[in-house]
C-alpha cells in the first residue's frame, strides 16, 4: 500500500508492508510547495500531482517512479485568454477510467473542470462548464471557488458528479458538454428565511462513492451530511445520531458500499472536534446509525482534517487514513475499528491519497 | 537589446543562465513571451493566464518595480535590464 501526503511544505509518500503495519517514508518532495492532492494512475504508475507555489503559480507534477523524479506538465491548465480567469489552485486531480486511457480530470480554483488526453501532459479548459449561465452568480465558500471533488461514474463514462464550494453538486450526463445542478433538499441555511433550499449554492464539502455502485453517493456539507440513491436527483439527511452536523471529508468503504466515514467538527464557527476529542465515525447501515472510532486516538486532539485528508483504500478489510493540519497521520487496517499513528512531525497535511501500488 | 536577469528557482528554467539577453521591442509582456520561447514554461511562472505580473513576482525595470509603472505594459527601450525576482511574501 502506498499513501501519497499533500501538505502545505510538499508531498511525502509512505510504503507499507503487506499488512499495512509498518510504514517507510520519502520526501519531502516538491519542497517548500503546496501540494493539494495527489493521485495514482494505475494504468501506467504514474503520480500526479496537483503543486502550487505561492510565488510561481499551480502546476501538474508527475512522477514514473513513486517519487524519484518529478516532471512538470508541459501544459498545466490555463484559462483561455479572453475568459478574463486564471488558475489559482489546484484542487484535485483525478485519473479517468480504464477504458479511457490517458485521460486525467483536475477540478481548480476558481472552479472549473480542467481535461487530460494524454496523461496529464497538456489540458483543456470544459468549456460548458466555464461559461455556465449561473457562473456570474457563485459564491465561494471559506477556502475560495474551488472545484474540489471530481467523481467519474466507473459504469457509465459519459457521466461525472462534481463538487464546487459554495455552488454545491453537479452532474454531467454527456461527458462534460452539459451540466445539472443537483441540489434538491440540501440545506444552505446561511441564506435567508424562504431560500434554504436553492437550486444552488450549497457549500458542498466532499463526495464520495463506492465505485460497484456509483449512484449512491455519500455528502459530507456545510450544513449536513446526506446521502443520495439516485445518482444525486435527490438527497436525505443522514446524520442521525453524529455528534455534529459539520466537518469536511467523507469516505465510503470499497467493499461494502452502505459503510462510510466521517469527521465531525463542531460547526461551523469553532470547527474543532466536539469536546476536544477527535474522532472518525463510521456507519454500517448507510447513515442510518453511525457510532464513534477513536481507539488509538489521543483523548487531547484538537485535530482539523480537511475536505481530502480522509481516504478508505481498496482492501478487505478496508484500510482508512487521515492527516491532520497538526501534521499527524493516522491510519487503521481494520476499517476504523483501532488507529495506529504513521507521524507526528508533517507539516499541515491537506490531502491523503491510498492505493495499492 | 534588452539584459534580463533571472535568480532563484527560474534559473533552473534557464539552464543555469542568470543572464539572458533579447532582441524584445515592445513591453514586459514581449519580454515574457520570447523568454518563454527561449525557455519553455518559464513564462507562466512569471505571468498568469491572462498574462499579469503575478502576486508575488518582482519585475524590475532599471531598477524600478513595474508594478509602480505599467506593469506588464512597461514599455521598455534598448539596454534597458529586467531583474525578475520572487517578493517577499511573509512576514
Amino acid at each position: 500500500m502506498v499513501l501519497l501526503v499533500g501538505t502545505r511544505k510538499g508531498a511525502f509518500i509512505y510504503t507499507s508492508d503487506g499488512p499495512r503495519q509498518k510504514w517507510k517514508a520519502s520526501g519531502p518532495h516538491l519542497k517548500g510547495n503546496e501540494v493539494y492532492h495527489m493521485a495514482y494512475d494505475r494504468r501506467n504508475g504514474t503520480v500526479l500531482a496537483s503543486v502550487i507555489s505561492n510565488h510561481w503559480g499551480p502546476t501538474v507534477a508527475r512522477s514514473a517512479d513513486l517519487g524519484g523524479q518529478w516532471k512538470e506538465s508541459k501544459t498545466p491548465p490555463k484559462f483561455p485568454k479572453r475568459s478574463g480567469l486564471s488558475v489559482a489552485r489546484l484542487w484535485q486531480i483525478k485519473p479517468g477510467g480504464d477504458d479511457e486511457p490517458g485521460v486525467v480530470y483536475a477540478g481548480v480554483e476558481p472552479a472549473c473542470l480542467f481535461r487530460s488526453d494524454d496523461g496529464g501532459e497538456s489540458w483543456k479548459v470544459n468549456r460548458p462548464l466555464m461559461k455556465h449561465k449561473t457562473r456570474t452568480k457563485w459564491n465561494p465558500g471559506g477556502g475560495g471557488l474551488c472545484l474540489h471533488t471530481i467523481l467519474p461514474n466507473q459504469r457509465n463514462p459519459k457521466r461525472m458528479h462534481i463538487g464546487i464550494s459554495a455552488v454545491g453538486t453537479l452532474r454531467t450526463d454527456d461527458g462534460g458538454e452539459t451540466w445539472k445542478f443537483q441540489n434538491k433538499n440540501v440545506l444552505a441555511d446561511f441564506f435567508p428565511e424562504g431560500q434554504k433550499y436553492p437550486e444552488f449554492g450549497q457549500c458542498v464539502h466532499k463526495l464520495a462513492s463506492n465505485p460497484a455502485k456509483p449512484d449512491v453517493i455519500f455528502h459530507q456539507n456545510h450544513c449536513g451530511v446526506y446521502r443520495s440513491d439516485d445518482a444525486g436527483e435527490s438527497w436525505v439527511d443522514i446524520r442521525n445520531n453524529l455528534p455534529s452536523r459539520f466537518g469536511f471529508p467523507i469516505a465510503v468503504d470499497a467493499n461494502n458500499p452502505r459503510r462510510a466515514y466521517v469527521a465531525p467538527l463542531e460547526g461551523d464557527f469553532s470547527r474543532i472536534p466536539p469536546d476536544g476529542h477527535f474522532a472518525v465515525w463510521g456507519t454500517d447501515n448507510a447513515g442510518m446509525e453511525w457510532f464513534r472510532l477513536d481507539r488509538g486516538l489521543p483523548a487531547e486532539s484538537y485535530y482539523t482534517v480537511l475536505r481530502d485528508g480522509m481516504v478508505a483504500d481498496e482492501e478487505d478489510p478496508c484500510g482508512l487514513y487521515f492527516g491532520t493540519t497538526t501534521g499527524h497521520l493516522f491510519a487503521s487496517r481494520d476499517q476504523g475499528e483501532s488507529w495506529q499513528r504513521i507521524s507526528d512531525g508533517l507539516p499541515p497535511i491537506l490531502s491523503v491519497s491510498a492505493c495499492r501500488v | 537589446m534588452i539584459r534580463v536577469l533571472v535568480t532563484g528557482q527560474l534559473k533552473d528554467l534557464t539552464k543555469g543562465a542568470r543572464e539572458v539577453d533579447l532582441e524584445t521591442a515592445g513591453d514586459l509582456s514581449g519580454v515574457v513571451r520570447d523568454l518563454d520561447a527561449s525557455f519553455p514554461g518559464i513564462g507562466r511562472k512569471i505571468v498568469d493566464d491572462q498574462g499579469r505580473i503575478r502576486r508575488y513576482v518582482n519585475v524590475f525595470v532599471n531598477a524600478e518595480n513595474a508594478k509602480s509603472l505599467e506593469n506588464e505594459k512597461t514599455r521598455l527601450r534598448d539596454g534597458d535590464v529586467v531583474h525578475i525576482l520572487p517578493s517577499v511574501a511573509g512576514g
